[in-house]
């Protein structure tokens, strides 16, 4: 057993390595509209709003945007890529048609596009972090450790929600509508721009969202805001969504994937 | 570039089967892609599957390596159920399938390097195995070429390179030679040739007759998802379709019917009848009564068992 899931892990390396080799090729197209999209938001709203919003708990509107900034670069780096980017693999590139020819299963493409959506993300979002931490925007500056694992840990669910939206579309236009009515909302809606806490109904609808429960322990951690019993609870539930959505998703790439 | 029409089998007779199908069956909602297929290939055979368009040829390869799930049957390939076990078989085939599917956005040497981790080659060989298949394939030049930048036949080269890189033992080939100019279809031949002396197995899917007697030992010819019928190139032309074939202008329709004698076989293709006697000397001495020379005389071929077999050779007025 312990074998099998050392060689199947290895085979899922082989398909971060290709992904990683395209990339690469590309590497600031592909890194700058993640790292631009979180400064030209927190320039525009956070430079642009605090002086009309004032404080929020304590904290400049600048600082209560910061750490949404990183989980926006997570969830917008996992769901493209997992979305477009592996539907473009899939249909029109048919990279897996030569893969699976390969000791990789299906198996070892899903878990492969995991373990790359997670070093994305936190890369990137650890690179937003040192970002904040230089533009004095962290109340709690160690707080820029933890970001590349929370990062990592948000973007495996968005990324999961993008292979089921993959699996399921029936053409590449579908997925703006996927955008529009789960994404775009999920970002807005889940306390990356106010908080939520005096909301009931968006209070309690938004903890079916895992992007939520990440922001939260962004923030937690950003604004050195120690509370177990939360950070234990966004935990929790950040990894009861990575596992049922992953599995989710691996169920549904086998249909597509295996005839 | 020579290609003896005649290679000997390098299947020992009785050899371990590496491919063994009983009942095989697959359905797409309603509609059954393979029905009850049986087949066996042993080590070392090179076997050519036929068909037309949408008889199965490319879902039953499928099933062999776990990419196309059956819904009946059973199906082993080197003793393992690839259902079951698809990484235990994988670990020992190359597949070079219908579309190349190269990784485009890598260069040639990329893409190899690659694959080659894909299949557990050992780091320390994979370079110079590389290096050696790009040189047999003649496409050393281009190690460092853009994927997009390759002409359609260096692609499908660059699809035997990968096949090959593990060395191995089973080598399926969906419609290789599809859509390539003669130079590169003779080239990709000698490969198969030379590979199947080293005693390795091969399985090949085929539009083409002329491909199919060159390289096969052995013919299994698919309709609807079934085999209609199997055996050595030659054995099979005598069995289902013996002797000669001349073929006349469709004017000469109803007077070849009046003379058709019950041994013969009257059919048409396009515009054209074609008449199937045991002896040439009966085809002679036809052409003598029309008054006519026939526009093609020959000796059957394994294009029209295909055609017979397949039902594809259009009845009388058809």
């Amino acid at each position: 057993m312990t074998d099998e899931f050392r060689t199947s892990f290895q085979l899922a390396w082989h398909v971060v390595v290709r992904n990683w080799g395209v990339y690469r090729k590309d590497f600031l197209a592909n890194i700058s509209p993640t790292l631009a999209d979180p400064a030209l938001m927190l320039t525009a709203l956070g430079m642009g709003l605090s002086p009309f919003i004032g404080q929020i708990g304590g904290l400049s509107y600048a600082q209560y945007l910061a750490p949404g900034m990183v989980a926006t670069t997570a969830l917008f780096t996992a769901f493209f890529e997992s979305s477009y980017g592996f539907y473009v693999k899939m249909t029109f590139e048919s990279v897996f048609k030569a893969m699976l020819t390969t000791p990789i299963g299906v198996r070892e493409v899903v878990m492969g596009e995991f373990l790359w959506g997670f070093i994305r993300a936190a890369l990137m979002g650890g690179t937003v972090g040192v970002f904040l931490l230089l533009m004095g925007l962290l109340s709690n500056p160690w707080a820029v450790f933890l970001f590349p694992l929370i990062s990592g840990l948000l973007a495996v669910p968005c990324g999961a929600i993008g292979l089921l939206a993959s699996a399921m579309v029936r053409n590449i236009n579908q997925f703006q509508t996927v955008y529009s009515f789960l994404i775009a909302p999920i970002f807005y809606l889940s306390g990356v721009f106010f908080p939520l806490g005096d909301r009931p109904v968006l209070g309690v609808i938004v903890q079916l969202s895992p992007f939520y429960h990440g922001v939260r322990l962004l923030q937690l951690s950003a604004w050195g805001q120690w509370q177990p019993g939360e950070i234990a609870w966004h935990l929790g539930l950040l990894l009861l969504f990575t596992a049922g959505l992953g599995y989710w998703a691996y169920r549904k790439v086998v249909k597509i994937l295996t005839t | 570039m020579s290609i003896a029409p005649d290679s000997p089998s390098a299947a020992v007779p009785g050899s371990e089967p590496v491919i063994v199908a009983r009942a095989v069956a697959k359905k797409f909602g309603d509609f059954a892609a393979l029905q009850g297929l049986d087949l066996e290939v042993r080590r070392g055979e090179c076997v050519g599957l036929l068909g037309p368009n949408g008889a199965g040829k490319s879902t039953f390869i499928g099933c062999l390596y776990g990419a196309v799930l059956r819904t009946g049957g059973d199906l082993t390939v080197f003793g393992h159920d690839p259902a079951q076990n698809p990484r235990k078989i994988k670990e020992r085939l190359g597949v070079v399938p219908q579309e190349n599917a190269l990784d485009e956005g890598l260069t040639v040497m990329e893409n190899m390097r690659l694959y080659a981790r894909f299949e557990g080659v050992d780091k320390k060989a994979a370079l110079p195995r590389i290096n050696e298949l790009l040189a047999h394939m003649s496409l050393d030049h281009k190690k460092e070429a853009p994927i997009k930048t390759l002409s359609g036949g260096m692609k499908r080269r660059l699809a035997f390179v990968r096949a090959l890189l593990s060395d191995p033992e089973l080598l399926i080939l969906d419609e290789p030679t599809t859509g390539l100019d003669p130079a590169v279809r003779h080239l990709i031949w000698e490969k198969v040739i030379s590979y199947r002396q080293a005693g390795k197995t091969v399985m090949v899917t085929t539009h083409y007759m002329h491909e199919a007697e060159i390289l096969c030992d052995r013919i299994i010819i698919l309709n609807r998802g079934a085999v209609v019928g199997a055996g050595a190139p030659r054995a099979l032309i005598d069995k289902e379709t013996p002797g000669f074939v001349a073929t006349f202008a469709h004017d000469f329709d109803a007077r070849i019917k009046a003379e058709l004698q019950p041994s013969w076989e009257l059919f048409h293709q396009g515009r054209q009848c074609c008449v199937r006697a045991p002896k040439i000397d009966d085809l002679l001495a036809l052409q003598q009564t029309l008054g006519t020379t026939a526009l093609q005389l020959r000796p059957s071929n394994l294009e029209d068992v295909y055609l017979k077999l397949t039902g594809r050779e259009l009845d009388d007025n058809d």
